[in-house]
């Protein structure tokens, strides 16, 4: 499979005052594109700091990010917005949904900052991506009207709109339980089966079986990387 | 790149932001509401004042030049052999007045009190020996009949016509039309009647306050012939004389006030009558020569200087109403500063949160614009109504008007000032608003 991310020698180095905490210590890794990966480590061992770089939020202090073939790790502001908004989803822990908006125009959100018109196509679009998720009922409500498992899902349909390269999940299931959680990963499973690659951090190893690969992180440096064994979904809920 | 429909979103995502905190919002553009409507509501007082005061120089004849005869305060009686004082105007001023080129019209008046009697009542008024060009001069309106004609003038007719008053007091429940009123010995024919009139406005030069409504109108020849050049004047049991050719004269300038040189014009007549006068009078200054352009100009400075010092009220309170609202934006920013990190994540760039910020400002201030006007408006409608309710309900405000006239300009600059306000002052924090770092941003609560 050919790599969709790479990066090389990745080192972050943050400046709290006189201190310099080093969150990444040289980090090698390769990202399938069809993968479905889990980043584990204790708090502390650099795992979010990566999903930020990956996610070109942040920038390394030093090392190489290549994204698809464009070396996104030296971008300025305005490029690193566009690689965001052209090529990588989001789904965050705590959901992170506009208050003002709907359900559907949450979902239309990305397609606003890529600059293409937003017509009754694009609102179509979006409208399929909520019945996909099984909201198609309650594309008029407000995110305050619906559950945390709902809200989730909607942010996997707004993570989906723009056709990203890459899902990047940041504790998806952190605030949710068991029986939703369960239902999250089945979907972001199905997504990883139909060809969409998925990053995704999480401290829970139930949750991290879902993936086909795990990367364990510790101090800022690669602890570990295996491959999980094929289980079906169905062994995976029970 | 801005495209309509990301405009568009701005938009409605603005108000809706907007509605989310309603009260802070109207709050927040309190400032710019009261500036507008500050700004509406001064300037059209003080046009409607102002135009009441052009009004009123217009009624005396704006491009009229008024010379009267004045008692000179030196001239007594004790020491002269008669009692009669003689001074003002002459009949030879006047023929040299009729020489300068651009005076289209002149009306020699005399002016005196005398009783009017009809059966067994008297009336206290004021006898005016004029002739016919006083009409026309002074725009005067008749309520009935006509004016004296120069037929009237020229074979001493003895008519007359009734002041509102005189009319009122002597005939009050039969035309007056036809019937005769008795002056000094002498029965005079009413041939019209005036329609109530305004009194001139006694400010400036030395033009006192004039009331109309109590003069009886004759015919200047007849005036000379019945009553001779010395006229005696008893008031509350003594006697005044006076010897008094012509007591004013008026004259029109054949030009306009709208241009300047049409004031030029006027101004230049005024200055050669004055020479001709300081020639015939020599040292004795018993003339005085009011020209109410004087006024106009007077009131029209006024105004400019009031309407200077309303936009400097306007301004600040517009300064402050929009420090009000960049206020309010710096919290806003600060509270939706999550809001702002998920739009950076989601791929929303600098300026998109800059125009975001932006837009909400200015939709922020325009709405408080647009509203300022519109109670601007209505109190311009509604004030007058209501002064006149509290004249009416309370023993207040009595004969307080307030003239106004709406204009366009100022609506038009309070709208737009408002719209440059919310950019102003809604700059910087949208400035700020993108500065924030989008991982701190979402890590906020």
């Amino acid at each position: 499979m050919a790599a969709i991310a790479r990066v090389i020698d990745l080192v972050k180095i943050y400046n709290m005052g006189a201190v310099r905490v080093p969150a990444l210590n040289g980090v090698t890794l390769a990202f399938d594109e069809g993968d479905f990966i889990a980043l584990m480590g204790p708090s502390g061992s650099g795992k979010s700091t990566l999903l930020n770089v990956l996610g070109c939020l942040d920038r390394p202090t030093s090392g190489e990010y290549w994204l698809g073939d464009e070396e996104v790790a030296r971008m300025g502001d305005n490029s690193l917005s566009e690689i965001r908004s052209k090529y990588l989803g989001f789904i965050f822990q705590s959901y992170n949904l506009l208050q003002q908006y709907t359900v559907v125009e949450n979902i239309e959100v990305p397609l606003l900052y890529q600059g293409i018109r937003l017509t009754a196509e694009t609102r179509r679009r979006c409208i399929q991506y909520a019945e996909m998720v099984g909201l198609g009922e309650r594309l008029d409500h407000r995110p305050n009207q619906l559950s945390g498992g709902q809200q989730q899902r909607v942010a996997i349909a707004r993570s989906l709109v723009n056709d990203p390269h890459v899902i990047l999940a940041d504790e998806p299931t952190g605030n949710l339980d068991s029986r939703t959680s369960v239902e999250i990963m089945q979907m972001l499973r199905r997504l990883n089966e139909s060809g969409k690659t998925i990053i995704m951090v999480t401290h829970e190893n139930d949750i991290a079986q879902w993936a086909r690969r795990v990367i364990r992180l510790r101090d800022g440096q690669v602890e570990s990387d295996v491959r999980n064994e094929q289980r079906t979904m169905v062994e995976l809920a029970s | 790149m801005l495209s309509f429909a990301k405009l568009h979103r701005s938009l409605i995502l603005a108000v809706r932001s907007l509605w989310l905190h309603k009260l802070r919002s109207a709050l927040s553009v309190l400032g710019i509401i009261i500036g507008n409507v500050a700004v509406i509501t001064l300037l059209a007082f003080g046009e409607g004042s102002k135009q009441d005061a052009l009004e009123d120089i217009r009624r005396t004849g704006a491009t009229n030049i008024i010379v009267r005869s004045v008692k000179p305060p030196d001239v007594s009686t004790s020491g002269s052999r008669s009692f009669i004082v003689q001074y003002g105007l002459t009949h030879k001023d006047f023929d040299q007045f009729l020489t300068i080129p651009d005076i289209s019209r002149a009306v020699r008046m005399r002016v005196f009190p005398q009783d009017i009697y009809r059966l067994n009542k008297k009336f206290n008024g004021r006898l005016v020996g004029t002739t016919p060009d006083y009409a026309a001069i002074n725009k005067i309106d008749l309520a009935a009949g006509r004016f004296l004609t120069e037929h009237d003038d020229r074979y001493m007719e003895n008519v007359c016509v009734l002041g509102a008053e005189t009319a009122d007091y002597l005939f009050p429940f039969e035309d007056p039309v036809g019937q005769s009123v008795m002056i000094s010995q002498h029965f005079y024919r009413i041939v019209g009647v005036m329609k109530d009139r305004m009194p001139t406005g006694g400010t400036g030069g030395s033009l006192a306050a004039e009331e109309f409504n109590n003069d009886v109108y004759i015919p200047l020849q007849t005036c000379n012939v019945r009553f001779g050049q010395a006229v005696v004047i008893r008031s509350s049991g003594s006697f005044t004389g006076e010897n008094v050719q012509l007591h004013q004269v008026t004259m029109t300038v054949d030009a306009t006030v709208d241009t300047k040189a049409g004031r030029e014009k006027v101004r230049a007549a005024g200055n050669l009558i004055r020479e001709i006068l300081e020639r015939n009078h020599g040292l004795k200054k018993d003339f005085a020569v009011t020209v109410p352009l004087d006024r106009l100009e007077d009131a029209e400075r006024t105004q400019d200087r009031f309407t200077a010092l309303l936009f400097v009220i306007a301004g600040i309170s517009l300064a402050v109403g929009g420090i009000g609202i960049m206020n309010i934006m710096l919290a806003t920013v600060t509270e939706r500063t999550r809001e702002i990190g998920i739009r950076r994540a989601l791929g929303a760039k600098r300026r998109d949160i800059i125009m975001q910020f932006l837009i909400e400002a200015v939709v922020q201030t325009t709405i408080g614009g647009l509203i300022g006007v519109l109670i601007g408006i209505a109190a311009v409608y509604l004030f007058p109504p209501f002064v006149e309710w509290i004249s009416k309900y309370f023993d207040a405000l009595h004969g307080v008007k307030f003239p106004a006239q709406l204009l366009l300009w100022p609506i038009a600059v309070s709208l737009a000032v408002s719209v440059a306000v919310g950019v102003v002052f809604g700059l910087y924090p949208a400035w700020r608003a993108s500065r924030l770092d989008p991982i701190e941003a979402l890590r906020h609560e």
